[in-house]
């Protein structure tokens, strides 16, 4: 188990070709705790989290993250292996750690389950729609017990009925216990106040972090939660910040 | 739709018949464009010779060993240039400079080098091959997409599990492409490689009847080898959808038709129609040479038989209702729909008639003694579960078995090469004659229950459950006694001991008679059975073989 939070200090990273995705980040994570990620696009939103995931490295300033936590992550265009089916699609991480067929198999099995995709097991990705992909999506991650799950836009392509359900669904696992430490990145501001306690905005690009926000929001049923007028308030305060940002970032894009 | 299926057959039909009127009717002089009928005649004619089916031998062997020859080192080496970059730039440029001289172009050269031989030959059609698959590959392994190995690699894996699980999947779809192109390749080239420099092949034959204007030999010639190549292109699409399943399941819908048809035929049935010729022929084979061509179609003969044997009992068990969904094979498989009742039958039909016109051909060239074994066998076949004394009910079907699907089969595979009555030949198939009772026996010991409620009496309730066991015994034991008496008496050669290796899966096998009662557990002592007759069988065929040699 990681006892380090994950720490950026004056972090910020520019790309190969120039473009500067992060600047100036100080943020400190804590383990187990539940964190979202919200900002206009382009932002660097993603980069902040392949940093962590240490699929990027940040160009200035450091970034540490406990050596040995297992990462996992969820991927805002899913990236599952087509070739494979469900099963082995979820127990990946297990099987290349050299977790033994049968093993893996049962692990598969268990998580299948728990998100209700224990008909479709030996099914291959495509013949999933978008929620039930993002279910193996989450299932694969969260299989291999991970420290740190990072989650990145899972449910933006997805319709709004199904995007309630998968809310309701992380909020459950986080409740379990499953999730680690979890980095939430997001579009949607009520997204980010259902699933995580505390709220990172960032800056147009290149990323900064312009606000950092723990609602105080008592833990009732989403649906209840969604009508307190603290989460309205939560909801007005974030898209003050953060409305002008998107604004800049527009301009931007037309320019 | 199958409609849209019919529709679709309609337009060539239509060119056929316009044709044949067309000639019929002296609007086309037959001498240049002989009737569709004409070339049917030729066809039948070239095949039932066996020149024709020579000929198309030779193409497909030097086809096959030329793109096996090409096709796998290019599939290595582009796999390898893909994933590594100074292989890449060693192989592509060479590669892409080759590619587009027309492979043809080159035979001369090829000749020159190699000289006019079998190996020329092969070597263009490798060559082209070759430079086709690499590129193929090449370009398969490095378009994958390259978020695929991040996730991969975020998950864990290694190098070589990258490998596995990533590079090779993601890239294989491509290298199939390239293969399908590349064999497309190879069947043109080997027609032009053979209208040039050769005494026999299909393109050959076409050359040749083109010069003594025997038109409608050359289009029957054409005929067969865009027959080849359909069989071909059917051939490596089944091979895509058994190694890319995932690109399949939703596109169609449908069950990858060897898949289907697998189900519906039941293949591994077919250990039983193949193990006696195969063991006819290697006993005959001590006495001197074999004709390759008759065993062959006696085996595809036999097959066939035992094809349509399958196809009908499951249409006829369709039309009664007694299957059930969860029946295995086409029962099951019309009964989920997936085929049509018609198209069963009609399989069945197709089958029977090709099983009939090989026979009647085996027939023609090695005298009326294979039609006497023939005709009984048919008659049994018949007797053996219609009629008022039908075998299967009164306790004789394990009987019929041992006789027909054992000596009389080995002895009639036997009499097309040495046509003599050998009674070595009959007592060398006791084996197989055990073990194919074997099967049955299983069968009708998982049935017991069910039988003596339906009042069917096979050996098996006439014994009741304890003396069909011992029955069990003694046919599995009965194959590896008679195979160390046959030894033992110098009626087989000492290598057909071999098959004392499956010793232990038929001990297994009675194991599990001894210990079980229900059904669905002693449904795999029936599969099993089935595994034993093939192992066991072609293990024995392999000692006659070796035999042979010593
Ligand atoms: N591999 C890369 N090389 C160069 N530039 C990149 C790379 N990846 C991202 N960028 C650029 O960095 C910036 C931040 O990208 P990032 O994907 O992190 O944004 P994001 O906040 O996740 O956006 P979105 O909300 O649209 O997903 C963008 O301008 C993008 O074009
Ligand atoms: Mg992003």
């Amino acid at each position: 188990m990681q006892a380090a939070p994950i720490v950026f200090a004056q972090a910020g990273l520019t790309y190969p070709n120039g473009v500067e995705a992060l600047a100036d980040i100080s943020l400190t994570i804590a383990t187990r705790s539940a964190v979202a990620v919200v900002g206009p696009s382009g932002c660097g939103k993603t980069t902040l989290l392949r940093t962590i995931a240490g699929l990027e490295r940040v160009s200035t300033g450091t970034l540490s993250v406990a050596a040995d936590a297992t990462r996992a992550m969820v991927f805002q265009s899913g990236l599952l292996f087509p070739w494979m089916s469900v099963a082995d699609n979820i127990s990946y991480g297990l099987m290349t750690r050299g977790v033994p067929l049968a093993q893996c198999r049962e692990r598969a099995r268990v998580w299948a389950d728990r998100m209700g995709l224990q008909r479709f097991i030996d099914a291959y990705p495509h013949q999933l729609s978008g929620g039930m992909q993002q279910r193996v999506g989450i299932a694969r991650a969260l299989a291999i017990q991970p420290d740190i799950v990072l989650f990145d836009e899972p449910f933006a392509a997805l319709d709004a009925q199904t995007r309630l359900l998968m809310q309701e669904l992380v909020c459950d696992l986080q409740r379990q216990g499953v999730c680690g430490t979890m980095v939430f990145v997001t579009h949607a501001i009520d997204e980010a106040l259902i699933v995580a306690d505390r709220i990172i905005v960032m800056s147009a690009r290149p990323g900064r972090i312009i606000a950092d926000i723990t609602p105080q929001l008592p833990d009732v049923p989403i649906a209840e939660k969604r009508a307190l007028p603290a989460f309205n308030q939560a909801f007005a305060d974030i898209w003050a910040q953060i409305r002008s940002e998107v604004e800049l970032q527009m301009h931007e894009g037309v320019r | 739709m199958p409609q849209n299926r019919w529709l679709s057959w309609l337009s060539p039909l239509l060119l056929v018949v316009l044709w044949e009127g067309a000639v019929q009717l002296g609007i086309l002089n037959r001498i240049f464009i002989p009737p569709p009928s004409e070339v049917v005649v030729a066809l039948i004619k070239g095949l039932a010779d066996g020149s024709l089916l020579a000929d198309v031998v030779i193409s497909s062997e030097r086809i096959a060993l030329g793109f096996l020859i090409g096709a796998i080192p290019a599939t290595v080496l582009g796999i390898w240039s893909g994933l590594n970059r100074t292989v890449y730039l060693l192989v592509r440029p060479l590669a892409t400079m080759l590619y587009p001289v027309p492979k043809i172009a080159l035979l001369p050269l090829v000749i020159v080098v190699l000289g006019i031989g079998e190996v020329s030959k092969i070597a263009t059609v490798a060559l082209s091959v070759f430079l086709m698959v690499v590129i193929h590959t090449i370009g398969g392994v490095m378009q994958v997409d390259q978020r695929y190995f991040e996730v991969g690699r975020l998950y864990g894996a290694n190098q070589r599990t990258l490998f596995r699980t990533v590079a090779l999947p993601a890239s294989l779809p491509a290298i199939i492409e390239g293969w399908k192109l590349a064999m497309g390749f190879a069947l043109t080239l080997i027609v032009g490689v053979e209208f040039v420099g050769a005494s026999n092949g299909i393109g050959y034959r076409i050359w040749q009847s083109y010069e003594l204007y025997a038109i409608a030999d050359m289009m029957a010639a054409v005929c067969l080898i865009a027959a080849l190549g359909w069989v071909i292109t059917l051939g490596l699409d089944e091979v895509e959808r058994l190694l890319v399943p995932w690109r399949h399941t939703v596109k169609e819908s449908r069950m990858p038709l060897l898949k289907k048809w697998w189900g519906a035929v039941r293949p591994w049935s077919y250990t039983a129609a193949i193990v006696p010729v195969l063991l006819g022929a290697a006993i005959a084979a001590q006495q001197g040479g074999l004709n390759w061509l008759w065993l062959v179609l006696a085996l595809i003969g036999s097959i066939a038989i035992q094809g349509g044997t399958n196809l009908m009992n499951d249409y006829y068990d369709y039309k009664k209702g007694t299957d059930t969904p969860a029946v295995k094979g086409t029962g099951g498989a019309l009964l989920r729909g997936e085929m049509t009742p018609q198209q069963i039958f009609w399989a069945g039909i197709l089958a029977f008639a090709l099983g009939s016109a090989i026979g009647l051909y085996l027939v023609s060239v090695t005298g009326p003694f294979i039609l006497w074994l023939g005709l009984c066998s048919v008659a049994v076949g018949y007797f053996y579960t219609a009629g008022p004394f039908a075998l299967a009910y009164v306790g004789l079907g394990e009987v019929a078995v041992f006789i027909f699907m054992g000596p009389v089969m080995v002895l009639g595979s036997y009499y097309l090469q040495q046509p003599v009555i050998a009674w070595p030949a009959i007592w060398a198939a006791l084996p197989v004659s055990f073990v194919v009772a074997a099967i049955l026996h299983a069968n009708n010991l998982r049935d017991i229950d069910t039988d003596i409620l339906n009042h069917k009496r096979t050996l098996a309730t006439m014994l009741g459950r304890s003396g069909a066991r011992i029955e069990y015994y003694v046919l599995v034991g009965g194959a590896f006694v008679s195979v160390l008496l046959l030894v033992a008496l110098g009626l087989a050669p000492w290598p057909t001991l071999i098959s004392f290796a499956m010793a232990p899966l038929a001990w297994r096998l009675m194991r599990t008679a001894a210990t079980e009662e229900a059904a669905e557990k002693l449904h795999p002592v029936l599969r099993g059975s089935a595994l034993l007759h093939m192992r066991f069988g072609m293990l024995y065929v392999i000692g006659w073989v070796i035999a042979l040699w010593i």
